[in-house]
């Protein structure tokens, strides 16, 4: 299939599903990143091996 | 006959503008920013700006840690590298020592241990095959390159597998983050981080010298660097925490995954806080994803305003396999080795961070084997 069809599809397709996935889903208001939450130690939010090992 | 004559013979013309393209990553990024101004949330439409000049530098620039890299080791080119470390100096300018003293301000630090080390060495590896890492994949995916939209979903694929494989890597040891500034103070802790760039500079430019290879960034690339360090600075600044692409791969599989039925109530990564909520939430609440959003929309404006946009054809199967194979394996890789160039590396040592710069010695590691890999999926090793 020719290269630019398929990013004419990738592009409707990824953005119905931004829209379906923000109006279906609860907004925190400011946005956040895992790192924001408590006992993070990670940027994907992973806790620190000290804590673990409690 | 010669290929000259073999050409129509049609005077030069200018590069022309891509409408539908152009128009469409216009539309797209201004419908972003609107939905999140309607939450009134001007931190989220600001991340979505800055990600669309992020995307639109980047392919501007021809900025790649990938071939840099790539360079660096197969001929000790150190043109793009330097970039890469000027670049990480300026970001840490800001982000040392604010994440030090401003509250609600923080880096990009992670754990040392096995996790980091395996995880950075098979990203390395990944990257190579997929010739593009984090940031090179969202802006080639969104330039028009359709064999880096492969790259792309298989990324966001790996990333999921990483995120269920993590806990228990994790759990095989390791210490809690060093950070510099902890250590040091935060004037302290930029001073080591400089000097820990100058010192890699230095060990790659005597490198280059001896190999007789280029050295010295072309303007193109310094410029580059100098912008993309100080979006990374506005990125900080309005996201509070270093700019990260591959944990909005995570949910954005995740979430694709829940729709097919997949259930993640079982898995800890997901029970952890950040990713459990990430998970529930609306995609426009993550900030990783905002930028990614507006990288690839930035790279799609950027590509379409000069050229006509995706007009080349597909590459062969072995190129394509080599494409799935890195992404894949740059997902899993970069959700135990806490991020990719831009999230560990450039974050963490522009946070002062230990965990960057091993990542980036493993991850440079596992590009050597993903350079003597590359010829058997027909791509050149240069």
């Amino acid at each position: 299939m020719a290269m630019r069809l398929i990013y004419a599809i990738v592009i409707i397709v990824g953005f119905a599903a931004i829209l379906a996935d923000h109006l279906s889903s609860p907004s925190s208001g400011r946005p956040v990143s895992p790192e924001d939450f408590a006992g993070a130690c990670a940027p994907c939010g992973a806790p620190c091996p000290s804590t673990q090992k409690k | 006959m010669t290929v000259a004559a073999a050409q129509p013979a049609v005077p030069a013309r200018l590069p022309r503008l891509d409408w539908p393209f152009l128009l469409a990553a216009v539309l797209a990024i201004a419908l972003l920013v609107t939905l999140v101004l309607i939450d009134g949330q001007p931190v989220s439409a600001a991340l979505v700006l800055f990600g669309f000049a992020l995307g639109a530098v980047f392919l501007k620039a021809e900025f790649s840690f990938t071939a840099s890299w790539r360079r660096l080791i197969t001929s000790g080119q150190t043109d793009g590298f330097l970039g890469g470390l000027l670049l990480i100096a300026i970001a840490a300018a800001a982000i040392i020592p604010v994440a030090a003293l401003a509250p609600g301000f923080g880096g990009a630090i992670a754990p040392l241990g096995p996790s980091l080390l395996i995880g950075a060495f098979v990203f390395g590896i990944g990257m190579q095959l997929a010739n593009g890492c984090g940031s090179g994949t969202l802006y080639t995916a969104g330039g028009g390159s359709g064999r880096m939209l492969v790259t792309l979903v298989c990324f966001i694929a790996g990333s999921v597998i990483g995120s269920l494989h993590l806990p228990a890597v994790l759990a095989l040891g390791g210490i809690d983050p060093v950070i510099a500034s902890a250590y040091l103070g935060p004037w302290g802790g930029l001073a080591v981080t400089w000097a820990s760039l100058g010192l890699a500079a230095i060990v790659a430019i005597a490198i280059a010298r001896r190999r007789g290879a280029i050295v010295w960034p072309a303007r193109r690339i310094v410029i580059g660097a100098v912008l993309i360090g100080l979006l990374s600075i506005a990125v900080f600044a309005v996201g509070h925490h270093p700019w990260s692409v591959t944990f909005g791969f995570t949910v954005w599989g995740a979430k694709l995954a829940t729709l097919f039925g997949m259930d993640f109530s079982a898995a800890q990564f997901w029970q952890w806080p950040g990713p459990k909520r990430a998970l529930a939430d609306s995609i426009l609440s993550d900030t990783s994803s905002l930028t990614n959003f507006g990288m690839i929309l930035g790279a799609m404006a950027a590509a379409a305003a000069t050229a006509p946009f995706a007009r080349t054809s597909w590459p062969p199967l072995k190129s394509l396999a080599a494409a799935a194979i890195g992404g894949l394996l740059m997902g899993w890789g970069a959700r135990l080795g806490f991020g990719c160039n831009i999230g560990a590396f450039v974050g963490g040592v522009a946070s002062g961070s230990l965990h960057g710069w091993i990542w980036f010695a493993a991850a440079l590691g596992g590009c050597m084997i993903g350079i003597r890999l590359r010829p058997l999926f027909g791509l050149s090793r240069e």
